[in-house]
């Protein structure tokens, strides 16, 4: 009950943000934005074709009803039809966020549980050779262009001037064939071969750039927690270090990194990951917004930006629930 | 009194910390190599080297040569002439989204920390807090769209950054300065009647220069990083030359077999990047008061 006040609580607290999100959206891309009637019209359109239009899109309103009607349309996730195919941009949506999120996901569990790993060990070895090595390369990582890496990893494992020719370059699981007598079990390993093999060389390249940035921010977390005086009583009282470490500082530690992975959540699900899905061919969201961006196709540019920033603020809330839930210190009255 | 004696006593926190840069080793290799890079930067800029970027060659894909160090691109355009060319590109966009980002940061983060606890702090930390939830480059893309027409478009991913890059300086400002206005210098200002914008100006905002030094080396490198993703997105650089554009070109040529445009962009772009990381870090060593170093 009183976890439910405090998330009620912390959700009006973030009316304000959600105003300012959409605000700024709706100022860029709807009241600033393009003019969408030509687009819609072709050339030489007649004025009664231009009113008519002009009427539908909702040019013809005072500026806060047009903010409304956009506040309306994020409400009932109703973003109107692509310019370029026509088709609803929430049945676009929806076909391509569980492509994102099957491709985002390896990367991002691989990346966290890693960096976490990594940092728990150079922390436990700080000053020490393998920190620094350890260290060096998260400076290396965090130094290389996302785009320079895809490229190297593309290079690398799916062409035959590189290591391995073994991931094709492009493309995305198609639709089994058509066996009449394929057994289920068939179909699911015809799946799960073709997902990983469109999936690792996004999964790899990812991993490998957001690795140097996780291991940094985890190492920094870790360290400044065992910095504090507990750490030295538990010392003194002769704790183990395997056990300062897992059950003392990594616990301690989890409040700040959890912070840090849920709110990168919404960037990774609905934002996609542009780059790598326009590279390697994947038609998630990220390469949606690719061609939508290049077409100046903006109700699906709106959709995405909109649903990914209020999804940001709703993160934001969780984690003030989650940090409860972690930390039971921390007051409900805050 | 000796020279030594009265140099000693003007020892200010600034010329500890420069003694502290010069000795850390790693920092000043990084400094020099950032040096080398910036007047190359200059060079081009006034046209002395690297011209010859958009003379097309009559053979495409050449290989390297005395004349072409890194070969040639598809239109046999020089290699190298456009790597340089992208340095170029890259200190304009960095110096430019750093100065003004951690500018707008600074003097934010100063004003929302002096006026702690009222409504001109909430209102700027609701700013940032607007600015963080939206994803970059779709922010960008957005902006790219209110601009489209208008005499600003190729500004477009200039101004996106540099209103997205402000609100992690304004974050860490506006955390030292609510530290800073509790002192007793500042109490005493305020009781010989001195007034708030004044205190902000004077004696608050130079006591955070340390941040902005890092936030601004921070922010450059991440305008440089965001420059090749985006023109790669087709939102970046309109005219002239970058490494993204290079990268970009070169993904249709690395499956070809040529490596010229990809090596030599991201090289110059890798070099670049590091040295300034590691320049932040040293810089950040040695303007922590606290942390005596080795």
């Amino acid at each position: 009950m009183e976890t439910l006040q405090f998330a009620l609580r912390k959700l009006l607290y973030s009316v304000p943000l959600l105003f300012g999100v959409t605000f700024i959206s709706f100022f860029l891309m709807v009241y600033h934005g393009p003019d969408l009637t030509y687009t819609i019209l072709g050339k030489n359109p007649t004025p009664e074709q231009i009113a008519e239009v002009h009427r539908e899109l909702g040019y013809d309103q005072p500026f806060l009803k047009r903010y409304f009607l956009f506040l309306k349309e994020i409400i009932t996730f109703d973003f109107g039809s692509s310019i370029s195919s026509g088709e609803k941009v929430s049945s676009i949506l929806k076909k391509s966020v569980p492509v994102s999120f099957m491709v985002a996901l390896p990367a991002f569990i691989l990346s966290n549980a890693l960096g976490i790993i990594l940092a728990l060990y150079a922390a436990n070895h700080r000053g020490k050779k393998n920190d620094k090595i350890i260290m060096v390369m998260a400076a290396g990582g965090m130094s290389v262009s996302f785009l320079m890496v895809v490229i190297a990893f593309q290079i690398m494992f799916c062409t035959s001037y590189g290591l391995v020719d073994w991931f094709p370059v492009q493309g995305w699981i198609s639709p089994p064939p058509d066996y009449p007598d394929a057994t289920t079990g068939e179909i699911l390993y015809y799946y799960w071969y073709y997902y990983w093999s469109h999936v690792t060389v996004p999964t790899l390249a990812s991993v490998f750039v957001a690795l140097g940035y996780n291991t940094r921010f985890f190492r920094a977390v870790i360290v400044e927690e065992l910095n504090k005086d507990y750490v030295r009583t538990a010392r003194a009282y002769g704790v183990s270090n395997r056990k300062i470490m897992i059950k003392h500082v990594l616990k301690n530690a989890l409040i700040p990194i959890s912070t840090r992975i849920i709110i990168t959540i919404p960037f990774v699900i609905i934002a996609g990951n542009l780059v790598v899905e326009k590279f390697f061919g994947i038609p998630g969201v990220g390469l949606v917004t690719y061609d939508a961006i290049t077409n100046g196709d903006l109700p699906i540019v709106k959709a995405v930006v909109t649903s990914t920033a209020v999804l940001y603020v709703i993160a934001l809330i969780l984690t003030d629930i989650v940090y409860k839930m972690i930390d039971p210190r921390t007051s409900y009255n805050q | 009194m000796s020279e030594e004696n009265i140099s000693t006593g003007r020892d200010s926190l600034w010329s500890k910390s420069r003694r502290k840069l010069m000795r850390d080793r790693a920092g000043v290799a990084a400094m020099i190599v950032v040096g080398v890079y910036g007047l190359i930067a200059i060079l081009v800029y006034l046209g002395l080297i690297g011209e010859n970027w958009s003379t097309l060659g009559e053979e495409g894909f050449g290989g390297m040569s005395s004349e072409h160090w890194f070969g040639t691109n598809i239109n046999g355009q020089d290699i190298f002439s456009r790597a340089i060319q992208g340095i170029k590109t890259a200190f304009e966009v960095g110096l430019v989204v750093a100065v003004t980002a951690t500018a707008i940061g600074g003097i934010l983060g100063a004003i929302a920390g002096y006026f702690h606890r009222t409504i001109i702090d909430e209102v700027i930390m609701w700013l940032y807090g607007c600015i963080d939830a939206i994803p970059f480059y779709l922010f960008v893309a957005a902006v790219a769209f209110s601009l489209k027409g208008t005499e600003l478009q190729p500004w477009g991913m200039h101004i996106a950054m540099i209103a997205t890059f402000w609100s992690s300086t304004c974050r860490i400002v506006r955390g030292e300065v609510i530290k800073i206005r509790g002192l007793e210098y500042i109490q005493a200002a305020k009781a010989v009647g001195v007034g708030p914008l004044t205190i902000v100006r004077r004696h608050v905002m130079p006591n955070t220069t340390h941040i902005l030094l890092v936030q601004s080396t921070i922010a450059f490198v991440g305008a440089i990083k965001s420059e090749v993703i985006l023109t790669f997105l087709g939102l970046g650089v309109v005219d002239g030359v970058s490494w993204g554009t290079m990268l970009s070109e070169s993904t249709s040529d690395v499956l070809r077999g040529h490596f010229g445009n990809f090596l030599g962009a991201s090289g110059f772009l890798f070099v670049l990047v590091i040295a300034f990381n590691m320049f932040a870090d040293a810089l950040q060593d040695a303007l922590d008061p606290k942390k005596v170093s080795s």
